[in-house]
C-alpha cells in the first residue's frame, strides 16, 4: 500500500519514504524578513515578491489551545480533540491537533514538536467520504 | 491606509427587521421581503423610488437572489448587487450603499441582508480543504483559542465571559425580534454543554434565520423625496477593512483577535469623533470573548480591561458604555447576511429614542462593528 500524500504540500513537506517525518514550510521575505507559513505569492507584510522558500522546522510553543467537544461536520478524527495554536520560532502560528497529551497537562507556553499521522478523508456534506487519506501535521509535547 | 474621501452627508431614513429565529415555512426571499417592506414604510418611500439595492447573503440558495427577491416588489430595472463577505455581508452591503450615495452616484439606496444558516458548527472552507483534515476550521474553536489566551494574559475569570451571555439575554428579553428571549443565570451559562472549552453552548451565538434592511439617502435629497428629516440618522463613518499581516497568520481570527482596531481608527478619523463620544455600541459577539476584544479594539476600554467593565456592569443597558443593547449575536442569533444590518437597525432605533424598554439614557452616537471570516471588519458610526 502506498504512503498517503501530504495534506497540503505547500505547508508540510514529507521527508522520509515511510511518511512519518517531515517539516513545515513556507516563505521568507528577502526585503522585510517576515516569514509566512504555507503558500504566498507576495510577502503578506510588505507585498514584496522577493520571497525565498523557507523551512519553518518542526518545533514550536503552545500559544493557546481548546478541547473541541462538538466537532465540525465531517470531522474524521476522534472526539473530543485538542486544537492547538502553536507559535513557530520564526513567528508564524500553526493550528493543528495536539496529540499524546493529557488534557490536564496542556499549558500555554509548553514546547511541542511536529507529529505526522495519516488521517481519513472528512465526510462530504452530502454524505460519504470526500477522498483519500492524507498525511496531516499535528503537535505533541516535545520529547513525548 | 487609503485616505477616505466622503462627499455628501448620508443619512439612514428607514430600517426594517424580520424577527430572528427558525422559520421552516418561509424561504429566504420571504424573510428578506418583510424586512425590506418594513424599511421602505419606515422611510416613507416606495420601491420605485429606490435607484440601487445591495443584498448581503452567504449560503448558496440559487443565483441572483437579490434580483429574484426584489422582483416581487416590481421590476424597476435598477442595479441590484449581491454581496458575499462572510458574517459581514450585510454590513458590507450597507457600506456600499453609503459610498454609492456620498460619492454622488445615487441619491438613495437600499441595503438588505437575509440568511437561513444551517444548524451545527460553522465552517468556512470546502469539504475537501486541508483544514477539514486538520481540524482548524471551526468558528467557535477559533473563539475558544482567543478566550483561553485572553484569560491567560488578562487574568479574566470564566465567569466574566459568562456574564456577557447573561447580559445579552437580559437585553434580548426586552426585544421582540430576538431569537432567544429567555434569561438565564451565570451558573446556567457555565453549566451548559461544552462546545470548545472554555466556551459553553450559551457562550456561542445560535445559528439563525432572519433578515434586516436599511434605506439610506443623501441629506440634500430628503426634501425631494418628501422624507421626514427629523427621524433621519447621520452616517458619520463607514469603514470596511480586510486583514493586515501581523506575522502570525491570515484568515483565522485566532491569529488577529484585534483586527478591528485599524477599522476603528479609520472610522474615528473619518467622523471626527472619538471613543469618548460613543454612547452605545453593537459589536460582533458571535462568542462571548468576541465582545470583549471588539470593545477593546474600539478603544472603549483599555486593552485587557473590557472584562472588568463587564463585571462592573458598565456594558449593561444602564452602564456608561452599553454594548449589544438588542441582545447581540448571542441572543438575537446570527443570520450572516442580516446581522450587520440588524446592528444598524438597533443603532438607529436607539438614536431615534424608539427602543422602548431597552432605550439607553443618552444615545446620540452609536457604533456598529461587524467581523467576518477572511479577516473582514466593518465599523460604522451613526450620529443623531
Amino acid at each position: 500500500m502506498s504512503v498517503p500524500e501530504s495534506v497540503d504540500p505547500r505547508r508540510l513537506r514529507i521527508t522520509n519514504e515511510a511518511g512519518t517525518e517531515g517539516t513545515l514550510i513556507g516563505f521568507r521575505c528577502r526585503e522585510c524578513g517576515v516569514s509566512v507559513f504555507g503558500p504566498a505569492t507576495f510577502c503578506q507584510a510588505c507585498t514584496s515578491f522577493e520571497l525565498e522558500a523557507a523551512d519553518l522546522g518542526r518545533v514550536g510553543t503552545l500559544f493557546s489551545y481548546t478541547i473541541v467537544r462538538i466537532p465540525p461536520a465531517g470531522w474524521p478524527g476522534a472526539v473530543p480533540y485538542v486544537l492547538g495554536q502553536v507559535e513557530l520560532p520564526d513567528g508564524p502560528q500553526v493550528l493543528a491537533e495536539v496529540i499524546d497529551c493529557e488534557h490536564s497537562a496542556l499549558a500555554i507556553g509548553m514546547p511541542v514538536e511536529l507529529a505526522i499521522e495519516a488521517v481519513g478523508a472528512p465526510a462530504a456534506s452530502g454524505g460519504g467520504s470526500g477522498g483519500a487519506d492524507k498525511l496531516v501535521y499535528k503537535w505533541r509535547p516535545a520529547g513525548a | 491606509m487609503a485616505r477616505l474621501r466622503p462627499g455628501r452627508e448620508v443619512v439612514v431614513v428607514g430600517v426594517g427587521l424580520h424577527p430572528f429565529g427558525r422559520f421552516p415555512g418561509k424561504d429566504l426571499s420571504e424573510l428578506a421581503l418583510e424586512a425590506v417592506v418594513e424599511s421602505l414604510k419606515d422611510a416613507g418611500v416606495r420601491w420605485r423610488d429606490i435607484p440601487i439595492a445591495y443584498f448581503g447573503h452567504v449560503y448558496y440558495q440559487g443565483m441572483s437572489l437579490g434580483e429574484t427577491t426584489l422582483s416581487k416588489l416590481g421590476l424597476t430595472g435598477v442595479p441590484i448587487v449581491n454581496v458575499e463577505n462572510a458574517c459581514s455581508s450585510g454590513s458590507t452591503a450597507f457600506w456600499q450603499a453609503y459610498w454609492g450615495i456620498t460619492t454622488g452616484m445615487y441619491d438613495m439606496a437600499l441595503a438588505f441582508g437575509a440568511e437561513k444558516v444551517p444548524r451545527g458548527p460553522v465552517t468556512v472552507t470546502p469539504d475537501d480543504a486541508p483544514e477539514r483534515y486538520i481540524g482548524g476550521d471551526h468558528m467557535m474553536a477559533g473563539y475558544a483559542l482567543r478566550a483561553r489566551r485572553y484569560m491567560e494574559e488578562t487574568g479574566a475569570p470564566v465567569t466574566a465571559l459568562a456574564q456577557i451571555s447573561v447580559k445579552a439575554r437580559q437585553n434580548a428579553a426586552l426585544n421582540p425580534y430576538a431569537h432567544r428571549k429567555d434569561t438565564y443565570s451565570l451558573e446556567e451559562v457555565l453549566q451548559s454543554r461544552l462546545v470548545a472549552d472554555p466556551l459553553t453552548l450559551y457562550q456561542c451565538c445560535p445559528t439563525s434565520e432572519g433578515a434586516a434592511a436599511a434605506v439610506l439617502c443623501a441629506r440634500d435629497a430628503l426634501r425631494g423625496y418628501g422624507i421626514d428629516a427629523s427621524r433621519a440618522v447621520s452616517v458619520a463613518a463607514a469603514v470596511l477593512t480586510s486583514g493586515e499581516y501581523n506575522g502570525r497568520g491570515a484568515d483565522h481570527s485566532a491569529f488577529s483577535p484585534y483586527r478591528t482596531e485599524p477599522a476603528a481608527l479609520q472610522a474615528y478619523e473619518m467622523s471626527g469623533l472619538g471613543p469618548e463620544d460613543v454612547d452605545l455600541c453593537q459589536v460582533h459577539d458571535a462568542a462571548t470573548i468576541g465582545e470583549l476584544q471588539q470593545i477593546e479594539s474600539l478603544h472603549l476600554t483599555p486593552f485587557g480591561e473590557a472584562w472588568q467593565a463587564t463585571v462592573e456592569g458598565r456594558t449593561a443597558l444602564t452602564g456608561d458604555i452599553p454594548v449589544n443593547t438588542d441582545g447581540g449575536l448571542l441572543a438575537m442569533g446570527h443570520p450572516f447576511g442580516a446581522s450587520g444590518i440588524r446592528m444598524i437597525h438597533e443603532t438607529v432605533t436607539q438614536l431615534r429614542q424608539e427602543a422602548g424598554p431597552r432605550q439607553v439614557a443618552r444615545a446620540r452616537v452609536g457604533v456598529a462593528q461587524c467581523s467576518g471570516a477572511g479577516d473582514v471588519t466593518t465599523v460604522h458610526i451613526l450620529k443623531k
